[in-house]
C-alpha cells in the first residue's frame, strides 16, 4: 500500500516536468527503437526474404567435386542411385532425401507469343524434381491458400467452357472451378514417347504400339493400355478423361487440337500432341507442367523487356497457364538426335520456385527420368545429380553437412551462396544491435547526467521527506521508480517508433520495387519477444543510468540540507 | 497577546507521585561541526528538559546553534555525543531505518519555509507522511487530512495547488502535514519567521490551539520575543550552551 503511495508521488514528479521527462527519454527511445527495428529487420530478412529464397533448413547436396587441371570434376565414381539417397536420408538431423535428376539430352524451346507478341526461342535445360519437394513454395507463391478462401466465399457459376468463367477459374463439370496450378506438378504424370521397344521407356514402362506410356497407377491397366494405343482410341470413346492426371484419352488432329476419331475438341486443359510437329494425328494429353524459376522473370523484368521493347511483367500472375513449345532431342547447339526419336510437346507454366534451375525447367522427376530413358539412357535414368535433403532443424544444418560430407557430398553452389548470406545477415542484424547498445549506453549516461542535476535541485524536498519519515531506501525508490517510469515510456515509444519505421520502410520498399516479382509483404519479421525485450532494456538502461543518482540522494544527510536555509 | 489556554483536563500534567517519561533530556549534548578541517562546536554541552505537553521556545542569537538543536532532538542528526533522549529514547542507539520511523510517528516539522512539494495539491501534501508509514488506510488517511484541513480553517482547499496561497496558509497546511499521524512533539524552526506579524499570530494561535486539543509538546524556535513569551518557558542558546529562561 505505502508501494502505492510512493508510486503516486512518482507520477506526480514527473506530470510536473513533462517535457523535461521527454528529453530525457529521448535517447532510451532512439536506442530502443533501433535495437527493435534491427532485431525486427534481422529476423524479417531471415525469415520472409532469405528462407523464401533459401529455405535454410532445406539443403542442396552435390557429388564432391576435385579440381583437375582447373575443371570441377566429381570425385567419386560410385553411381548417385536410390541407395544412395537413402544413405544420406539416415544421416542424423535429416528428415527426407530426395534425388534430383537432370535432363542431359538436348532439347530447346520457344514460347511467349501471347505475353509479348512473338516468340523467343532457347536451348532448354531441365531439373526433374519430385513434387514434394516444390510443394510448399508453389503453394506460397501462388498463394493457394487466398485462392481457396476466395472459391469458397463464392457459389460457382455456371459454365459451358473455360471462357464462361472468371479469369484463373475453368469449367469442370457445367461449374467454374478455381485453377490450382500449383497442383498439376505431380509425379504419376504420363508422358507418351515414341518408342520401338521397352528398353527405351522409363523402367517399369512398357512400349505399345511404338509409345512409351507411363499408365497412370490410378487407371486400371487394362483401360490404360487401351486408351494409350492409337489403335484402340476408337475403342476408348466412353473414357472419361482425367484432367488433373491427364492421361491422354483419344487421338486428334494437331492443326486444331481436333479429335478425328472421336469427333470431338480434346478436352479442356489438353491439346493435340503428335510425334513431331509435322504429325497431323496425335493424342489429346495436358501439358507438362513447368515450374520455373522466378529469377528468370527478374531478368527478363532488368534487362531483357527494354531490349526486346516489350513491357516489363507486373506479376508472377500473369504467367501462370502461359504454354510453350519443348522440343526434345532436337538442339540448337547439340547433336540432334535421330528424326523420329525428336519428340514436340506442349509445356504449361504451373508454377515458380526457387529450387527451379535459373535458365531452365522444373519438371516432375517421373517425366525427366523417363526423357532421359528414352534419349540417353536407362542407367541414366537411375542416376541422380544432386540431393535435396530437409533438416530437422536449422540447429542441425552443421550436422547435417558434415555427416554429407563424409559421405562423398558437398553443399550444391546454391546452398553454400544461402548459407554465406544467411551468416552475412546474422552478422550485420548482430552488428547493428551491438550499435543499438552503444546509443543505450550513451543514453544511460545522459540519464545519469540528467538525474544527478535532478536530485541535486530536489535535494530540499528530499530532506523534507526524510524529515516526514522517509527512509533512504524510500528516497532511493522514488528516484528509481521516477527513471523506471520513464524507462517503461522510453521503451515503448522506442518500441512504437521501431514498428512505425519498419512499416514506413516497408510501405516506401513496395512503392520503390513495384515490379519486382515475389516480394515478401515485408522485411521485419517482430518476434513476440521483441516489444516486452525493448521495454525492459527501456527501463534497465534508465535504471541503470539512476543508479548513482539514485545512492547520492539516499546518502544525502537531510539536516545538513536543510540548515542550507 | 492572549495566553494559551489551559490544558484540558484530559491531557496527564506530570506530577510529583508519577514517573513520567520526559519529552525530551538533553545532557551535555554537544554537536561538533568540521569547518575547513578544523572543529566547530556548534553546541557545547547542552542540558535540557522538557515536559510532555510543554511548549518551550527555543532562542538565541544566528549561529547559537538552535537549527542544530531541533535536528537533533527531531532525529534528523544522529551525529551529537553526550545524552539525548527523546520520549526516553536515546536516539544515538536508532538505527537508520527506526529514526526514519520516530521522525514519522514521533515528530511533526514545522518550517520557516514551509517545504510544501509543488507538484502536489494541498491535500496530497497532507497526506504526505501516510507514503512513509503510519498503517492508515487510504480512506482514513483522507478523512483525517481533510478533518485537519478543516480544523485549521482550510475546508475546501483540499484539490488546491499549494502555490497560489498566501503565506500563513501554507504554514497552516505545512502543520496539518505535520500533525497527519498524530506525533507526541511538535518541532517548529521559526514557523513564523517568513509571515508578518499578524498572520505570525494566528499560526501561533493555531498552535497553541492544536497543542490544547491534543497534549501536543512544542519545542518553538525563534528570534521574534513575542512568539518566546507565547511559550510556557524559553531556552536561551549562547556560544553552544544552554541558559534557562524564565517560565512565560
Ligand atoms: N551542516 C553543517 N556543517 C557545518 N557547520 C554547520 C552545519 N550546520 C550548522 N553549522 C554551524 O553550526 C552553527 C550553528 O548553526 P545553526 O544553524 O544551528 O544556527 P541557528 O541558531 O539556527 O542560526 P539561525 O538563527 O541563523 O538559524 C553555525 O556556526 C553553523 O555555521
Ligand atoms: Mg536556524
Amino acid at each position: 500500500m505505502r508501494v502505492r503511495r510512493l508510486v503516486g508521488l512518482i507520477v506526480a514528479n514527473l506530470a510536473t516536468q513533462r517535457l523535461r521527462a521527454a528529453l530525457t527519454i529521448l535517447g532510451i527511445v532512439v536506442g530502443t527503437a533501433l535495437l527493435v527495428f534491427f532485431i525486427g529487420l534481422g529476423q524479417g530478412l531471415r525469415e520472409r526474404v532469405l528462407n523464401r529464397i533459401f529455405p535454410v533448413n532445406q539443403l542442396e547436396l552435390e557429388p564432391r567435386a576435385v579440381q583437375v587441371f582447373g575443371i570441377e570434376q566429381i570425385a567419386s565414381d560410385v553411381p548417385l542411385d536410390d541407395a544412395r539417397i537413402a544413405q544420406v536420408a539416415r544421416l542424423p538431423g535429416v528428415v527426407r532425401a530426395f534425388g534430383k535428376q537432370k535432363s542431359g539430352f538436348p532439347a530447346r524451346l520457344w514460347g511467349g507469343k501471347e505475353l509479348i507478341g512473338y516468340n523467343l526461342f532457347t536451348e532448354a535445360f531441365f531439373d526433374g524434381m519430385p513434387a514434394v519437394v516444390l510443394r510448399s513454395e508453389l503453394d506460397t507463391i501462388e498463394d493457394v491458400a487466398a485462392k481457396r478462401r476466395e472459391a469458397a466465399a463464392r457459389t460457382a457459376a455456371r459454365c459451358d467452357v473455360d471462357l464462361d468463367c472468371l479469369a484463373g477459374q475453368g469449367c469442370r463439370d457445367g461449374t467454374c472451378e478455381l485453377v490450382v496450378w500449383a497442383s498439376r506438378f505431380r509425379d504419376d504424370l504420363a508422358i507418351v514417347l515414341p518408342c520401338a521397344a521397352s528398353a527405351d521407356c522409363a523402367q517399369g514402362v512398357g512400349c505399345h504400339g511404338g509409345r512409351c506410356g507411363s499408365g497412370h497407377s490410378a487407371l486400371p491397366a487394362e483401360a490404360a493400355a487401351r486408351c494409350l494405343l492409337p489403335e484402340s482410341a476408337g475403342n476408348g470413346r466412353g473414357l472419361e478423361f482425367d484432367r488433373e492426371v491427364g492421361v491422354l484419352a483419344r487421338p486428334c488432329d494437331a492443326q486444331g487440337d481436333f479429335c478425328p476419331i472421336a469427333g470431338s475438341a480434346c478436352p479442356a486443359g489438353t491439346y493435340c500432341a503428335g510425334d513431331d510437329p509435322d504429325t497431323v494425328l496425335g493424342w489429346c494429353e495436358p501439358p507438362l507442367p513447368a515450374v520455373l524459376n522466378p529469377l528468370l522473370i527478374e531478368v527478363f523484368n532488368s534487362d531483357m523487356a527494354r531490349s526486346l521493347g516489350a513491357a516489363p511483367l507486373a506479376s508472377l500472375h500473369a504467367l501462370y497457364g502461359i504454354r510453350f513449345h519443348v522440343a526434345f532431342g532436337d538442339s540448337y547447339f547439340a547433336k540432334d538426335a535421330a528424326r523420329d526419336r525428336q519428340q514436340v510437346k506442349q509445356a504449361v507454366v504451373v508454377g515458380f520456385s526457387r529450387k527451379a534451375p535459373e535458365l531452365g525447367v522444373a519438371l516432375p522427376l517421373s517425366l525427366v527420368r523417363a526423357l532421359n530413358a528414352r534419349f540417353r539412357s536407362q542407367a541414366a535414368a537411375q542416376v541422380y545429380d544432386a540431393v535435396l535433403i530437409e533438416t530437422l532443424s536449422n540447429e542441425r544444418v552443421p550436422e547435417v553437412v558434415a555427416g554429407a560430407e563424409k559421405l562423398g557430398f558437398q553443399l550444391s553452389r546454391k546452398s553454400r551462396a544461402a548459407r554465406t548470406v544467411g551468416t552475412v545477415v546474422f552478422v550485420t542484424a548482430l552488428a547493428l544491435i551491438l550499435l543499438a547498445f552503444v546509443v543505450l549506453l550513451v543514453a544511460a549516461a545522459q540519464i545519469a547526467q540528467t538525474f544527478a542535476l535532478l536530485v541535486h535541485e530536489r535535494r530540499r524536498e528530499i530532506a523534507v521527506l526524510r524529515a516526514l519519515g522517509a527512509t533512504r531506501g524510500a528516497v532511493a525508490f522514488l528516484v528509481l521508480g521516477e527513471a523506471a517510469v520513464l524507462g517503461v515510456s522510453g521503451g515503448t515509444l522506442g518500441v512504437a517508433l521501431a514498428r512505425a519505421a519498419a512499416a514506413g520502410v516497408d510501405l516506401a520498399a513496395r512503392a520503390a520495387l513495384a515490379g519486382v516479382p515475389l516480394l515478401p509483404d515485408g522485411f521485419f519479421a517482430f518476434p513476440v519477444w521483441a516489444a516486452p525485450l525493448g521495454v525492459a532494456v527501456g527501463i534497465v538502461f534508465c535504471v541503470a543510468g539512476a543508479l548513482g543518482p539514485a545512492r547520492r540522494a539516499a546518502q544525502m544527510d537531510p539536516a545538513e540540507v536543510l540548515a542550507q536555509g | 497577546m492572549t495566553p494559551l489556554p489551559a490544558l484540558p483536563a484530559a491531557v496527564e500534567r506530570p506530577g510529583p507521585a508519577t514517573r513520567v517519561v520526559a519529552a525530551l533530556s538533553a545532557r551535555g549534548l554537544k554537536r561538533r561541526y568540521q569547518i575547513d578541517g578544523r572543529p566547530v562546536d556548534a553546541l557545547a554541552g547542552v542540558d535540557i528538559e522538557v515536559q510532555p505537553g510543554e511548549s518551550v521556545a527555543i532562542v538565541g542569537k544566528s549561529g547559537a546553534g538552535k537549527s542544530t538543536l531541533l535536528n537533533l532532538i527531531g532525529a534528523l542528526d544522529r551525529g551529537y555525543e553526550g545524552e539525548l533522549r527523546v520520549f526516553g529514547r536515546e536516539l544515538r542507539t536508532l538505527s537508520d531505518a527506526e529514526l526514519a520511523r520516530f521522525r514519522n510517528q514521533q515528530i511533526g516539522f514545522v518550517f520557516q519555509a514551509f517545504h510544501l512539494l509543488p507538484q502536489l495539491s494541498v491535500g496530497r501534501n497532507v497526506m504526505l507522511p501516510a507514503a512513509f508509514g503510519g498503517g492508515l488506510t487510504d480512506g482514513e488517511v483522507e478523512t483525517r487530512a481533510r478533518a485537519l484541513l478543516a480544523e485549521l480553517g482550510l475546508s475546501d482547499r483540499f484539490d488546491q495547488n499549494p502555490a497560489q496561497m498566501s503565506g500563513g496558509e501554507r504554514q497552516r497546511v505545512a502543520i496539518a502535514r505535520a500533525l497527519l499521524l498524530e506525533p507526541p512533539l511538535l518541532v517548529c524552526d521559526e514557523p513564523t519567521g517568513s509571515l508578518d506579524a499578524e498572520t505570525g499570530r494566528q499560526i501561533l494561535a493555531v498552535l497553541a490551539d492544536v497543542r490544547a486539543r491534543r497534549g501536543t509538546t512544542l519545542l518553538l524556535v525563534t528570534h521574534d520575543p513575542a512568539v518566546a513569551r507565547s511559550a510556557d518557558r524559553t531556552i536561551t542558546l549562547a556560544g553552544g550552551r544552554s541558559a534557562a529562561g524564565e517560565a512565560a
